[in-house]
């Protein structure tokens, strides 16, 4: 298995320089980043002498080549527009996101796995065709129409949930302090109520659905008819018996849906005005700032890597016809 | 605060009543949303308007515009001006202290000036990048606590003015501080100081000394045009910004707020791009003053801003704004068919498919008012003469910005350029020479740039005034702008909140007040 | 479960999964292929549903521009935001579906929008398929060293956020319907490159290719005459979900200004453009195009999950 995880750690290196390499020439085919960076009234004196400071002036390749290897010694370089290092930017967009994408994930398992039971369980009823059209529906939604909606009806009309704003949650357990973090876990998750739910539709859609069809293939299967032979009473055989296998999928996809769920919330955290590194990597590349875009573009990939690495460990460890 | 919330939101969970727990700010709190994420409050590197407009409220200056643009005292009760016009005294009267407990004086002020120009600090921010380079800044010296010179390398009646947006603050406490540190820990020398700061998200304000009404001011990142009205309808933010034309009716009919509208200092138009680069025979046909002429009766620039910025406008008669325009002038009217005799006139008819020839207008998206919609009717206008307008619509920093300030945007592009109150040189200033930075769009007229040193050498305020005229009179007849509207602005208030809007796009918050019950 | 995020990476890492749908295929048949479809589709309601959804925006694309009644690009800032079934002073309708906020025909954005949703959805897939499959026969048929390559250049892809890279390209490239075709088809290679390197793996010791190899076929012949049939049938199942999944896409990509010019209206920019207006209550611009995007979206991920079904029975639990 350590050969398995070294070899793993090695592909990430090559994944990392790959998307590092491929965003850095694709901000540099636009054209010159350093006027962003200098007043209105720059002479070409003062845009050439910019140019050198910020380092646009070497030939691409020197300019990733540098990169690299201060990247290689963890210094991933000054943000343009913060003018402070890209990974402390970074860092303080982070927690926001992985908060975000940790409870869509949840509101995608725990309202999936009752609805596709229920689906699974009154199957060709009016019950179960509800929750299918609800759940194709679910899945058909653009996630940014769904939250402007959200904020329409249950922020403006209604008023049950708040329309923007952060409560951090991450942040303050990270540096040890678990009695904020307590005391205001209700107030953050209030507000990440319509955000999570606009990022989590869609998964949670797909997930109920997956959660009655493999709930449909163990209901059907032996070992459940002798449970129900048995006269077991029916709430046992389908929460001890059907249940345990049927949401093995779901749990498989849970690791995957991760890094899935957390491509999805750019769109999401700018209707939100969600302070995550979604929205931060939209305005640098909109910025130009490379150094930024590139600290976000290694920490993200570096996150989707290493979950991916986890949820394979985790699949060998679940299914034993899988070898590492 | 905080804990306030949480104990509201406990008790509407508990007693399962759904309502908006976070409603109304308390009276001692501001609340404003902001379209744009602040990036530094370090002095020198304050670069955009929504990060001056917080660290107004920070930093001190030595004095302030009014709003009827003249120039107020503020950190100095007086200054002088020498004979030769190039070093300003300024008197600073004891009793200042910055946040930490340092004592501001004139020594502070000088330092502040000296550190924003220090190349070694590297900084590209609004006082080293443009004030410092338009006043051509030499350097600040403090003879005395009380006093403070400025030197200067140009001699202009615009110095005062410019001098009053550099922010002052102490210099222990910066020259200790790395730059780092400075970017997000600023040390206030104004009425406010930065209790707590989550990037992207807020920045809160304690007052530590008058001017100021409330106690607490919260800015809140809400860069979703939709999103900043929906908060300011359910009375979760006081003051907004930015506020989208098409939602004003939905804030004025709501009860709980109100839009208000001033008459903005940023001048709109559409630049003719003279560049050689072009030579499409639209380009070649705009190089020509009487097509440039005949295409200023082609937009009806009053109903534009009524449709698309809801707002009644005059068009705009030059590049300089109202009170300081020439009087004599007056906007071009609507009116297709003088454009489309003169187009004819000037040897462009129209073809069998009616067209005169092709032209690309360029403009920005989501940058200025409504800006996409803008272009995209005036695209239309000049299509209906014949002109057959492509509009490509672009993304502000990293393709817009460059495209202009290259000087290579165009044939005919749109865009919108600060404008100020206090001086019509300030506005005309966009055009100081044939080779000057902001002349997009490579004008050469020589009847506008020879006059600029007869401008310097004119004795009189009079005899200054003549030779603007003048230069206006040309620019309005065969200038280089398509002459559109000064950008309005729009701002959300709260009915909660007294509050008046400038007109130069500073927001200042020191006189809003609880509105009398 | 093949879908993709409507606007995350487009490709879903579930939807790799197949291969063992695939895996479990039997040979292809022909013959009464289509009456057996039409059968289930009836037995099943719902893809006739889908199909008259899909029938109706086909001929809005062909016949759009004929019936449409105005010019979707005239404006007229006199008359924007009529509200849908307006009476001039005349009596007449002018605009059925309501104007937007250039004073455009709504109805008409919204036929010629149909041409190009098709458009940049059958395109970006044709784009992204033919490579996936290209790519997948030649990695699974060489293996070795050149399968390694374009695995690694598909995990390098998979990596990361595609929707984050597409923002990356298109603000680069500036928007366009090439561009967006082009980012969103790269985008979808991969899915496609992985099911069929394992199909062909499977199959490149069989015997018909053993066969072909025996009678002097040359590689290209095996890889597109004799194996390529042989894995198509499970990739129209994920390119009906991926039709879906670029469509959601694009709007999304509209609205953040990154999809097409704004000469060419597509249902994603119609309702990008909405956003500022829902506040205002002109419900009619957000309804009418969000409307169309779902349905269509729906019409697609509807007829994915039959032809799953109908092409493995063994997972067929819709009934």
């Amino acid at each position: 298995m350590w050969t398995y995880i070294a070899r793993r750690l090695s592909q990430t290196v090559i994944v990392l320089l790959g998307v590092t390499l491929i965003s850095f020439i694709g901000l540099h085919i636009g054209g010159d980043p350093t006027y962003l960076y200098v007043s209105d009234r720059a002479t070409n004196e003062e845009i050439d002498q910019a140019r050198e400071r910020l380092g646009f002036d070497k030939p691409l390749y020197v300019q990733y080549l540098t990169f690299i290897g201060n990247a290689a010694q963890g210094d991933l370089g000054r943000s343009l527009k913060f003018r402070r290092p890209a990974i402390e930017v970074v860092a303080d967009a982070l927690p926001a996101t992985i908060e975000l994408t940790l409870f869509s994930m949840a509101i995608a398992i725990v309202f999936a796995i009752p609805l596709g039971v229920l689906a699974a369980l009154r199957r060709g009823t009016a019950t179960d065709g509800s929750i299918m059209i609800l759940g194709m529906l679910g899945q058909s939604i653009p996630s940014f129409w769904l939250g402007i909606m959200m904020i329409m009806l249950f922020g403006v009309q209604l008023r049950w949930f708040p329309i923007s704003g952060h409560v951090p949650l991450l942040e303050p357990l990270l540096q040890g302090d678990v009695r904020t973090a307590l005391t205001s876990l209700p107030s953050a998750l209030y507000y990440m109520v319509m955000p999570s739910l606009a990022v989590g539709v869609y998964s949670l859609s797909r997930n109920a659905r997956l959660v009655r069809s493999s709930m449909l293939e163990t209901l059907s299967l032996d070992y459940v008819r002798t449970a129900r032979a048995k006269g077991l009473s029916e709430f046992s055989v389908v929460i001890n018996h059907a249940l345990r296998n049927a949401w093995l999928p779901v749990v498989t996809m849970i690791g995957l849906e991760f890094g899935f769920l957390l491509g999805g919330v750019v769109v999401v955290e700018i209707v939100f005005s969600w302070p995550g590194i979604g929205r931060l990597l939209f305005n640098a590349i909109n910025q130009r700032d490379i150094p930024l875009v590139q600290a976000c573009v290694i920490v993200l990939a570096g996150i989707f890597v290493a979950i991916n690495l986890i949820v394979d460990l985790i699949y060998a460890r679940l299914d034993p016809r899988v070898r590492l | 605060m905080r804990q306030l919330k949480y104990a509201l939101i406990v008790a509407g969970a508990v007693s399962g009543v759904p309502y908006a727990v976070l409603a109304t700010p308390s009276d001692d709190t501001l609340v404003v949303g902001l379209s744009a994420d602040i990036d530094t409050l370090d002095p020198g590197e304050i670069s955009s308007r929504d990060a001056s407009n917080v660290a107004e409220h920070i930093f001190t200056t030595l004095s302030s515009i009014s709003v009827d643009g003249q120039v107020t005292p503020r950190l100095a009760d007086t200054y002088t001006v020498s004979d030769d016009g190039k070093s300003l005294t300024y008197h600073i009267p004891p009793g200042h202290t910055c946040q930490d407990g340092e004592t501001l004086d004139a020594e502070d002020v000088a330092y502040s000036f000296n550190r924003a120009a220090d190349p070694a600090n590297k900084f590209t921010g609004n006082t080293p990048g443009f004030i410092f380079t338009s006043i051509d800044f030499k350097d600040a010296i403090a003879p005395d606590p009380e006093h403070v010179v400025i030197n200067v390398g140009i001699k202009s009646s615009m110095t005062p003015g410019f001098l009053t947006e550099v922010f002052v603050h102490c210099k222990d406490s910066y020259e200790k501080m790395s730059l780092d540190d400075a970017t997000t820990h600023p040390v206030a020398s104004g009425p406010y100081q930065v209790v707590d700061w989550t990037p992207g998200s807020e920045i809160v304000l304690e007052k530590r000394q008058d001017p100021g009404n409330f106690k607490t001011i919260e800015y809140r990142i809400i860069p979703e045009a939709s999103t900043r009205t929906a908060e300011l309808l359910t009375g979760n933010v006081d003051i907004i910004t930015n506020v989208s034309p098409d939602q004003i009716g939905a804030i004025d009919n709501s009860n709980v707020a109100r839009v208000e509208k001033v008459q903005g200092t940023r001048r709109m138009y559409v630049g003719f791009n003279q560049s050689a680069m072009f030579d499409s025979p639209g380009a070649m046909a705009i190089k020509k003053a009487d097509v440039r002429r005949a295409l200023q009766y082609a937009v009806d620039v009053p109903t534009i801003c009524q449709q698309l910025l809801s707002i009644e406008c005059e068009r705009a008669t030059s590049l300089v704004n109202p009170p300081q325009g020439n009087p004599d002038l007056t906007p071009y009217p609507y009116d297709p068919a003088m454009a489309e005799k003169l187009l004819d006139e000037a040897g462009y008819p129209r073809d069998a498919d009616g067209v005169r020839f092709e032209m690309t207008l360029q403009a920005p998206r989501g940058r200025y008012l409504n800006d996409a919609n803008v272009a995209l009717a005036v695209g239309q206008y000049l299509s209906d003469i014949g002109v057959a307008t492509n509009v490509e619509l672009m993304e502000w920093s990293s393709v817009y910005v460059p495209l202009i300030r290259k000087h290579e945007a165009g044939p005919m592009f749109f865009l919108g350029s600060g404008g100020g109150l206090w001086s019509a040189l300030y506005d005309m200033s966009d055009l100081a020479a044939v080779d000057s930075g902001p002349n997009y769009t490579d004008w050469d007229d020589p009847r506008w740039f020879s006059r600029w040193a007869d401008i310097e050498a004119a004795k009189s305020p009079e005899e200054e005034r003549t030779i603007i005229n003048e230069m206006l009179k040309v620019f309005h007849d065969d200038g280089p702008w398509l002459l559109m509207y000064f950008q309005p602005d729009f701002y959300g208030v709260s009915n909660r909140i007294d509050w008046t809007a400038r007109r130069d796009e500073v927001v200042e918050l020191f006189d809003a007040k609880l509105a009398a019950k | 479960m093949l879908q993709s995020h409507p606007d995350g990476p487009f490709v879903d890492p579930a939807a790799t999964d197949v291969s063992d749908t695939a895996a479990a295929l039997p040979p292809r048949r022909r013959g009464d292929g289509w009456r057996r479809a039409w059968r289930s589709m009836v037995r099943a309601r719902w893809p006739i549903f889908a199909l008259v959804i899909l029938g109706l925006l086909v001929g809005a694309a062909i016949f759009g521009p004929t019936i449409s009644p105005h010019d979707p690009n005239r404006q007229n800032i006199m008359l924007r935001l009529q509200p849908p079934m307006v009476r001039d002073s005349m009596g007449h309708v002018k605009f059925v579906l309501g104007s937007d906020g250039l004073g455009r025909d709504v109805l008409s954005r919204l036929l010629y929008g149909a041409r190009i949703s098709l458009l940049v959805g059958v395109t970006a897939i044709a784009i992204g398929g033919s490579l996936g499959v290209a790519l997948g026969l030649i990695s699974g048929y060489f293996g070795g060293w050149i399968d390694d390559v374009i695995m690694r250049l598909g995990d390098i892809q998979l990596a990361f956020p595609f929707v984050l890279m597409a923002i990356m390209f298109l603000v680069v490239l500036g928007p366009g319907v090439v561009n967006l075709i082009v980012v969103l088809g790269i985008g979808q290679w991969i899915t496609y490159a992985r099911i069929v390197r394992a199909q062909t793996f499977s199959l490149r010791e069989k015997e018909f290719v053993e066969a072909a190899r025996a009678l002097g076929a040359s590689h290209m012949s095996i890889m597109f005459v004799t194996i390529l049939p042989n894995v198509i049938a499970p990739l129209t199942v994920i390119a009906s979900f991926n039709i879906a999944s670029v469509i959601l896409a694009e709007a999304a990509l509209s609205f953040l200004g990154l999809g097409v010019p704004p000469s060419v209206p597509t249902w994603g920019s119609m309702l990008a453009e909405s956003r500022d207006q829902l506040i205002a209550n002109k419900w009619w611009l957000a309804v009418f195009p969000g409307m169309a995007i779902v349905l269509t979206v729906l019409a697609f991920n509807i007829i994915g999950d039959w032809l799953r079904d109908f092409l493995d029975p063994r997972l067929k639990t819709n009934g």
